[in-house]
């Protein structure tokens, strides 16, 4: 089965600044894909490009299968980073029109509008105007409309950014749900912690080259389990320590890095001299822990 | 072409249904109503105020055939208009009512000046016997800006002298009469061996077309521009980018504003029908001077619609590459230059329709919309610079939506500062 997303070394540069520097991916049909970078790392202009908004200088996109074609826009739903409506439409009118657009009929687009309006409570609202609604209720039709005509890939720029919790929620639901109807989410986030539990897959992007990219579980096995999480009461020395390579202290939670070769029991003998061990577990790095090593490598 | 469509059908719908539309198009009519209404209800007030007037002259004689000339002059240019709106008592009050003094000292003029200061009467002629030698006469009044008024006593104290100076010679009145009626001059324009509309109804209507054309291409070409600045900072634009072309979205919105703006036209000249069709009907005869030709009416629409595209498209161009309304004014001249450089053009054009420098301009695409227009309106050139010139205007419209499009695609999407022009060559240059 060919996958849903295949980027082969697309480039482009905007003068003399490299924005995409040869970067290809692939993404699986029915998995959900996180594309990760720091600000500026070229993810949006990834996605533009993905979507033919922008051309890459060089390379090829594929789609389902096939070169990059505008038909296969039908397919796929879109929630830009910059999100805009029509201030002075009404909401169902506006939804209409951007169902119309993706190819559904009038009355199909009113009546999966109505749908979706009532899924993610804003049924209320449908007859007021854009400009009368929260940002956060302008998000919501946002991805009501990049969902109306059902589409095969979901592409999300920063969908959680400006939400708050309940409603995060409610859209982490939606987007589980999808993924089980055998639709392909791909979305771009800083927070290390939706990634982790909703990705598949992952890409991290910095100064526009691909870095770290493929199975989330296979990336995390490769890193070992070298990642200490200790629970304690006390005062254990982990600073100078020849043992650790890196520590983020909480107070009485921390979490060590250890060095290449470094044995797990030795640390724990030191740290039961001086103080009192509730908890220590041998685990994988997080995400967040990944991102910044390789991040900070690059720099 | 089916996303074109939903473009322009949402561009024209909502702004259909804008509030600013609905008053600005009910208000228009209003509007014009009043400045032609006002003007003319107010000087149909003024007959009713007498002014005095007194004429000083030496020779009573003189004086007496200047009032006899003021009177009559005055019933006769009533009769024309004395349609049945018109009540008969107007012209039975009669406007002047004249004096005559025979004293021509300084102590007299300067009595006159006090009598117009402290209003006991409006005005004096001084007609004394060396202004007549040196054919010189003052009127002397408060205000001496109704310029009708002035001409009517100018004409007055000239037809006076010389009927009276032709009745020396030992004319008789009804030969003095004879020489002295005007002559009915009139120039008609030939139009396949028919006679049609004359000289100055053709000048009359396509100055008023041109007017109606360079208006409403603004009005419209800035609509776009700002709907595309409104757009650009609402973020829209890359949601529809990501169903639709740049292209398409813009072709959408510049025929869904132009569409607009032939809807508010129909209903202004609906409304205008509706209103003065009565009066067509009772009076035909003054519009009947000034009847509009079908090929000009035709012309109009056409030119009218491609120089919309024109110069929207160009409008479109400039409104991607700002992110404001004040920057909007800054950057407009580029397509303000050419409309109003056609219209200077448009006199000698249309003196000389089929002179050299007339052809080689109605050619130009920016020109040809008022140029073209002047042309046909004046002399219908030969078919062939007609459709060449429409062709010409069409490709080059359709090259302007592939540049602006262009433009737009990468320039909807910046949202710094405007760019030079060797930028805009590269953003012409990462759209490809």
């Amino acid at each position: 089965m060919p996958d849903t997303v295949e980027l082969r070394a697309i480039h482009k540069t905007y003068d003399h600044f490299v924005a995409v520097d040869h970067l290809s991916l692939n993404i699986r049909e029915g998995s959900v894909y996180g594309l990760l970078g720091p600000n500026g790392a070229g993810k949006t202009t990834t996605i533009r490009m993905m979507i033919g908004i922008n051309m890459p200088d060089e390379g090829e996109v594929w789609l389902f299968g096939e070169k990059f074609h505008r038909q296969q826009l039908q397919r796929i739903g879109y929630l830009p980073e910059e999100r805009g409506l029509y201030k002075r439409m009404k909401v169902l009118d506006h939804l209409v029109f951007l169902g119309r657009l993706h190819g559904l009929s009038g009355a199909e687009a009113r009546k999966r509008s109505l749908n979706w309006c009532e899924r993610l409570q804003i049924s209320d609202w449908v007859q007021k105007k854009v400009e009368e609604l929260s940002k956060g209720m302008q998000q919501k039709i946002q991805f009501v409309a990049a969902l109306l005509h059902d589409p095969d890939l979901l592409i999300l720029d920063e969908p959680f950014s400006g939400l708050d919790p309940a409603n995060a929620v409610m859209l982490k639901d939606v987007m589980v749900e999808l993924k089980k109807s055998g639709k392909t989410i791909l979305f771009s986030t800083h927070r290390m912690d939706q990634v982790e539990r909703l990705c598949d897959s992952i890409c991290l992007i910095d100064h526009g080259r691909s870095v770290l990219e493929g199975d989330l579980k296979k990336i995390k096995a490769s890193y070992g389990k070298n990642t200490v999480q200790m629970q304690y009461e006390g005062d254990p020395p982990f600073d100078h320590n020849e043992l650790i390579q890196s520590v983020n202290n909480y107070g009485n939670y921390v979490e060590l890095r250890l060095k290449p070769g470094a044995d797990a029991q030795q640390l724990l003998r030191t740290a039961c001299e001086h103080a009192r061990i509730s908890r220590f577990e041998l685990v994988e790095p997080s995400l967040e822990e990944i991102f910044l090593d390789v991040v900070g490598q690059n720099a | 072409m089916h996303n074109a469509w939903l473009v322009f059908q949402r561009e024209y719908l909502e702004r259909i249904r804008s509030k600013a539309f609905i008053i600005m198009t009910l208000l228009m009519p209003v509007f014009m109503a009043s400045t032609i209404l006002i003007p003319a209800f107010l000087s149909d007030m003024k007959p009713g105020v007498t002014r005095r007037i007194v004429l000083v002259a030496n020779n009573a004689d003189i004086a007496d055939a200047i009032k006899q000339q003021l009177l009559s002059q005055q019933t006769k240019s009533d009769t024309p208009s004395q349609s049945k709106s018109v009540p008969a008592s107007k012209s039975a009050s009669p406007r002047y009512s004249i004096e005559i003094d025979t004293n021509t000292t300084d102590a007299e003029r300067d009595k006159l000046r006090r009598d117009v200061s402290d209003s006991k009467i409006d005005g004096f002629l001084w007609l004394s016997d060396s202004n007549l030698a040196n054919r010189k006469v003052v009127y002397s009044a408060k205000d001496v800006t109704d310029f009708g008024e002035s001409i009517e006593l100018r004409n007055a104290v000239q037809s006076a002298l010389v009927k009276r100076q032709l009745g020396q010679k030992g004319m008789s009145d009804a030969e003095i009469e004879t020489v002295l009626k005007p002559i009915d001059f009139d120039s008609v324009r030939i139009e396949k061996g028919k006679e049609g509309a004359s000289g100055i109804a053709v000048f009359l209507v396509s100055f008023t077309m041109v007017m109606l054309l360079y208006v409403n291409v603004l009005v419209y070409g800035f609509a776009v521009m700002r709907s595309i600045i409104e757009e650009k900072n609402s973020r829209i634009l890359e949601v529809l980018l990501s169903s639709v072309t740049a292209k398409q979205l813009l072709a959408g919105k510049i025929i869904g504003v132009g569409a607009v703006g032939l809807t508010q036209i129909f209903i202004w000249l609906a409304i205008a029908g509706a209103f003065s069709l009565p009066g067509l009907m009772s009076s035909r005869s003054m519009l009947s001077n000034v009847h509009i030709p079908m090929v000009g009416v035709l012309a109009f629409g056409i030119f009218f619609i491609l120089g919309y595209f024109l110069y929207s498209t160009m409008y479109a161009a400039l409104g991607s590459m700002v992110n404001s309304d004040q920057e909007a004014q800054q950057v407009q001249w580029p397509a303000m230059l050419p409309i109003i450089f056609a219209i200077v053009l448009s006199t000698p054009v249309l003196q000389h329709p089929n002179s050299q420098l007339a052809f080689w301009t109605s050619m130009v695409p920016f020109f040809a919309p008022i140029l073209m227009f002047v042309r046909i309106m004046a002399e219908t050139p030969p078919m062939w610079q007609i459709i060449l010139c429409i062709a010409l205007m069409l490709l080059t419209t359709w090259g302007l939506l592939g540049l602006s499009s262009r433009i737009y695609r990468v320039g909807i999407l910046m949202y710094g500062k405007r760019p030079t022009l060797p930028e805009l060559r590269k953003w012409l240059r990462y759209a490809g």
